[in-house]
């Protein structure tokens, strides 16, 4: 069954036509959520998001781009409005303790670890995701979408809704300060 | 110099580390969960509806606003009303010696000259 066959069929409502497209697309989705909020629970919750949204607002897919390029575009923004979030709850937490009125634990998660990543490459990664964490927005999201995502920049462009040269600029900043944070780093501990 | 080498030869191989990287896959029965969470959004109630919409900071903030205004506005009017120069040409009350003796004893003054 082709992506417009089943676009037309998923904006009838079909169920079959929504399986097809969970399980065709729901790997994707994943990987870009856990890419920018490097969490598991988090990223399965923004994955179940975007497929609901899918589902509701289908009928304002207008086919100007591809049907992947739609889903990359809903994954990136629940995946930002979900760290935003998160950034929100930590700081009213924060001011509350303020005021001594300490019953929440502030938990700091430990370094993430992406389950794709190979073996012997996971401690260099999980250094790797703390600085990327640390970048401007739309570094973070080029970065993540080039390289855990395996987008061409065109494709992230695409996504973005930038140009292409945008996209070199943002990624060509991107690494120049995860070099130097990972400097810094190393020369701290060394 | 070759601790300089060193931390760049670290870098390098740092930032390469996602080179090889598979796509992680969430839990299983991700269609079931996705069908539940549709489900229990189509119960939402009324009031649940109203009140995660009211909720909302912008809104809040902004409801706030509309109230402390509204109340400030009354305030001022109530002002204006209960000022003596108001109320003098409100009423209009003849300033002769039986009224001004009335309004000192609430003596109902007025229904008295009616027939």
């Amino acid at each position: 069954m082709n992506e417009g066959t089943l676009i037309e069929q998923l904006k009838r409502g079909d169920e079959d036509a929504f399986k097809t497209i969970v399980d065709t697309w729901q790997n994707m989705v994943y990987n870009t959520a856990i890419g920018i909020v490097q969490n598991e629970e988090d990223a399965e919750d923004i994955t179940q998001e975007v497929f609901v949204q899918v589902y509701q607002s289908v009928s304002s897919f207008k086919g100007d781009s591809k049907f992947s390029t739609w889903l990359y575009r809903i994954a990136v923004t629940k995946s930002l409005d979900h760290k935003r979030r998160k950034k929100r709850k930590k700081r009213h937490a924060f001011v509350k303790s303020l005021f001594g009125e300490e019953r929440e634990v502030v938990y700091h998660p430990p370094d993430f670890n992406h389950p794709g990543v190979v073996l012997d490459k996971k401690e260099d990664a999980a250094m790797l995701f703390h600085f990327i964490n640390k970048l401007p927005e739309n570094q973070r999201i080029a970065f993540t979408l080039n390289k855990i995502e395996g987008l061409s920049y065109q494709e992230v462009s695409e996504v973005m809704k930038t140009t292409l040269s945008s996209v070199e600029s943002l990624m060509h900043r991107a690494k120049n300060n995860l070099r130097k944070n990972l400097e810094d780093h190393y020369k701290g501990i060394g | 110099m070759k601790q300089k080498i060193d931390i760049k030869k670290r870098v390098e191989q740092t930032l390469n580390s996602l080179d090889g990287i598979q796509r992680a896959t969430p839990r299983p029965w991700l269609f079931s969960r996705i069908k539940r969470r549709l489900m229990q959004q189509d119960e939402k109630t009324l009031w649940e509806t109203t009140g995660s919409f009211l909720s909302k900071p912008l809104i809040a903030i902004a409801g706030l606003c509309v109230i402390l205004m509204l109340n400030g506005y009354l305030l001022f009017n109530q002002e204006k009303k209960s000022s003596p120069a108001t109320l003098i040409s409100q009423n209009e009350v003849p300033l002769d010696s039986e009224s001004l003796m009335a309004s000192s004893s609430s003596f109902d003054y007025e229904n008295l000259l009616q027939p």
